[in-house]
């Protein structure tokens, strides 16, 4: 069923203007277990994982007084659908001419994307940072928001480097996902000249016979390292690792200095405006003053922002614009916060952006680190650069 | 810069050492009372410094939670200030170094502007999406102005006939009726605009994340030209335009170029750009000696400012501030 949550009518500045609409749907999924995810055992919330919808409240919520001036009318749906039942007859209810977010399960996304590409809906995915999805889903109607893992590794990397601390013992947990991942980080460590001393798999158990696996002073012993580096995509067993490594060294990586798209304690670039609005803009409902937007949310938001921002900017399109031009119309850009702007990767609808380098309580760098430097674009050191990419979506 | 030294390291001489110098200090500066004096207000340390033209510290002086825009009343040397966390505005009088008044219930005070004919204090209100004005005299609330998120420039028309304040987040100017105060209009511009200036028919805008400076026609409001910047190493995306400054003359003007570190000098008739100068991290803040000699750059992120010599067009000097400086004003000392 499509829900229609939120209608805005816009009060118009000039009465002769036509109104035009700007459209966003997000999809859900059915019955998705999202309570569970980000927590560990005992209840205890690791890493929260809220549904994207109040993000593109707040960005339409934004959007607002800029969307009256051009003569625009938005409106926002909610689509929940059967991950078992018929995709495409469900995709159907969209309007051909929404904004697609897709806050949707890996396993749905994959099925739902070329539904929608089919169908010409620009839609955005928000959640999935796999790097393998921008090469096995390169089409010209799937945008990513979210960062994906070359950009967060490659932003580790480099402030590895900058930082002189360039040693560095892998330490993976033991599913695929995390084997997936210790491979991406091991490839953006070697791309800045940092040596992987070692790539070790640890194991959430007391055994005695796996105690080289389990026991943190075994698992970081005999070896020399300047920093440990955690792959633990469930964050269960990497957060025992701080503090407990057989050499005093910092820890990075899924724990300790943690490359994110956003976060609560950024003090710079109007960030904190940023983060109060999100907490504070529904009437009710306020959040309490050290949560802010999860990389999901701040995904979908920046999703919704880039095309808000490009309709100011590109001043030649019109009430009745379409949606895959003017994102891929190289002038399309967004005001992140973050001190320098997004816009698309025209090659594989990655939004470029700057990554935080940050502990749970503060935001220690912004990459790209100084003097990491590229040709063209100030942050396409971080990703996979075009020459790179086997996803050429401007070459089409 | 005995004293100066000393003020920055309290526990390094005795107490009756700094009353001597500070006695010899103010007796020879009452007798060489000559040159300019920089302001600088500093967000997170939330102190003013203050630096003679050659970039010496010569006072800092504790003030408010958050200290950001400023601005003049010449002729009673008087300094407006906001801060934003305390959500007042100071009178502070630059002579005696004493806040006079303080104009409280301003919420997240940010930018300030003062039309020194119709005796009127213009404040925009950041986290509450408005503009204050003020009678400066009386004090008295006269309007408030509605604005997009983040309001941050404000500027008024020399014959106080058009308030225009920028909306960051809104990536629009509204403009607004000097007298009645009704909203007239709003001017779509590049992405984040944040500070303006006004020559002649001519307002400036500059956009920060849109890197570069849009001029627009202050009667017809329509855009006229837009600067964009280029100095070497840099790309696009790292060009942060913030404040922009004329000269007295109105012929040059100078815009700080944020992440590219450098401040552009423009030919305001023309609109070529005439040079780049390297200055600090995260170039911002802007002020002018009134002799057009020197100009002082703040700079966010490395917390110091340059003093660029305008004749030789050469920085001569990086001198210290407090934690985060926002804004800067010159004086006659």
């Amino acid at each position: 069923m499509i829900k229609n949550i939120l209608f805005i009518t816009s009060i118009f500045f000039s009465s002769a203007s036509i109104a035009g609409a700007l459209e966003v749907t997000i999809i859900s999924a059915e019955a998705e277990e999202r309570m569970n995810q980000g927590q560990s055992f005992a209840g205890i919330t690791v890493e929260p994982d809220r549904p994207v919808l109040r993000a593109v409240e707040l960005a339409l919520f934004e959007s607002k007084t800029l969307l009256q001036r051009l003569g625009f009318h938005d409106a926002l749906n909610t689509l929940d659908i059967k991950p078992d039942r018929d995709l495409r007859e469900q995709l159907l209810a969209i309007s051909p001419s929404s904004l697609v977010i897709l806050d949707i399960p890996l396993k749905t996304m994959l099925k739902v994307a070329p539904i929608l590409n089919e169908l010409k809906l620009v839609s955005f995915n928000v959640r999935h940072s796999e790097p393998t999805l921008r090469n096995s889903l390169c089409m010209d109607y799937l945008f990513h928001a979210i960062p994906s893992d070359h950009m967060y590794f490659d932003a580790l990397s480099q402030f590895l480097i900058y930082r002189g601390w360039r040693k560095v013992l892998v330490v993976r947990g033991p599913s695929k996902k995390d084997d997936a991942r210790a491979e991406t980080l091991i490839v953006s460590l070697k791309k800045f000249g940092a040596s992987v001393v070692d790539n070790r798999q640890f194991s959430l158990s007391h055994h005695p016979d796996d105690r080289d696996k389990n026991n943190p002073e075994f698992l970081t012993g005999g070896a020399s390292y300047d920093v440990v580096a955690v792959i633990d995509s469930e964050k269960d067993y990497g957060r025992y690792l701080q503090y407990s490594t057989r050499k005093a060294r910092p820890v990075v990586g899924d724990v300790g200095l943690t490359p994110k798209s956003w976060h609560f304690a950024l003090e710079r670039y109007g960030a904190p405006q940023l983060n109060e609005r999100y907490r504070h803009f529904k009437k009710g409902d306020p959040l309490s003053s050290q949560v802010s937007m999860t990389d999901k949310e701040f995904a979908a938001w920046s999703a919704v922002k880039l095309v808000t921002n490009s309709l100011s900017t590109n001043k030649k399109i019109g009430t009745n614009f379409d949606l895959l031009n003017l994102l891929k119309n190289p002038q399309s850009q967004v005001d992140l916060y973050k001190g320098t702007r997004g816009s698309v990767r025209l090659w594989n609808h990655q939004i470029r952006q700057p990554i935080l380098l940050a502990t749970p309580d503060t935001v220690v760098a912004v990459a790209p680190m100084p003097k990491f430097l590229h040709p063209k674009h100030y942050v396409d050191t971080l990703g996979l650069d075009e020459p790179e990419s086997s996803c050429q979506l401007s070459k089409k | 810069m005995a004293l100066i030294r000393h003020r920055l390291n309290p526990q390094r001489r005795p107490v009756w050492l700094i009353h001597v110098l500070t006695l010899i200090l103010i007796l020879a500066s009452s007798r060489l009372a000559v040159g300019f004096e920089a302001v600088i207000s500093n967000e997170r340390s939330g102190d003013l410094v203050f630096l003679d033209e050659s970039g010496n510290s010569l006072d800092i002086i504790k003030l408010c939670n958050r200290p950001r825009g400023m601005v003049q009343d010449r002729p009673k040397k008087l300094l407006y200030i906001a801060c934003s966390d305390d959500n007042k505005v100071l009178e502070f009088n630059l002579q005696t170094k004493k806040i006079i008044r303080e104009f409280l219930g301003i919420p997240g005070a940010m930018a300030v502007t003062l039309n020194t004919k119709s005796r009127r204090l213009f404040i925009t209100n950041e986290g509450a999406s408005k503009a204050t004005v003020l009678d400066i005299d009386t004090g008295n609330l006269l309007s408030t102005l509605q604005t997009g998120f983040e309001p941050d420039g404000v500027i008024v028309s020399d014959d106080g006939s058009r308030i225009f304040v920028a909306s960051e987040n809104a990536g629009l100017i509204h403009v607004f009726d000097g007298n009645t105060y009704s909203a007239i209009q709003s001017i779509i511009t590049s992405l984040r605009p944040r500070r303006m200036a006004i020559r002649n028919t001519e307002l400036w805008i500059s956009s920060e994340m849109g890197s570069r400076v849009e001029i627009f026609d202050l009667n017809t409001l329509l855009k006229i030209d837009e600067i964009i910047f280029a100095p070497k190493g840099f790309r696009s995306e790292q060009m942060t335009p913030v404040d922009i400054l004329f000269d007295s003359t109105k012929k040059l003007s100078f815009v700080a170029l944020g992440a590219a570190n450098h401040v552009a000098i423009i030919d305001a008739e023309t609109r070529s750009i005439e040079k780049y100068i390297l200055v600090g991290r995260r170039a911002w803040g802007l002020g002018i000696t009134p002799d057009d000699a020197r100009l002082f750059v703040l700079n966010g992120l490395s917390d110091d400012a340059t003093i660029i010599d305008l004749k030789t067009r050469r920085p001569i000097k990086t001198a210290r501030t407090g934690l985060a400086p926002h804004s800067v004003e010159v004086f006659d000392r």
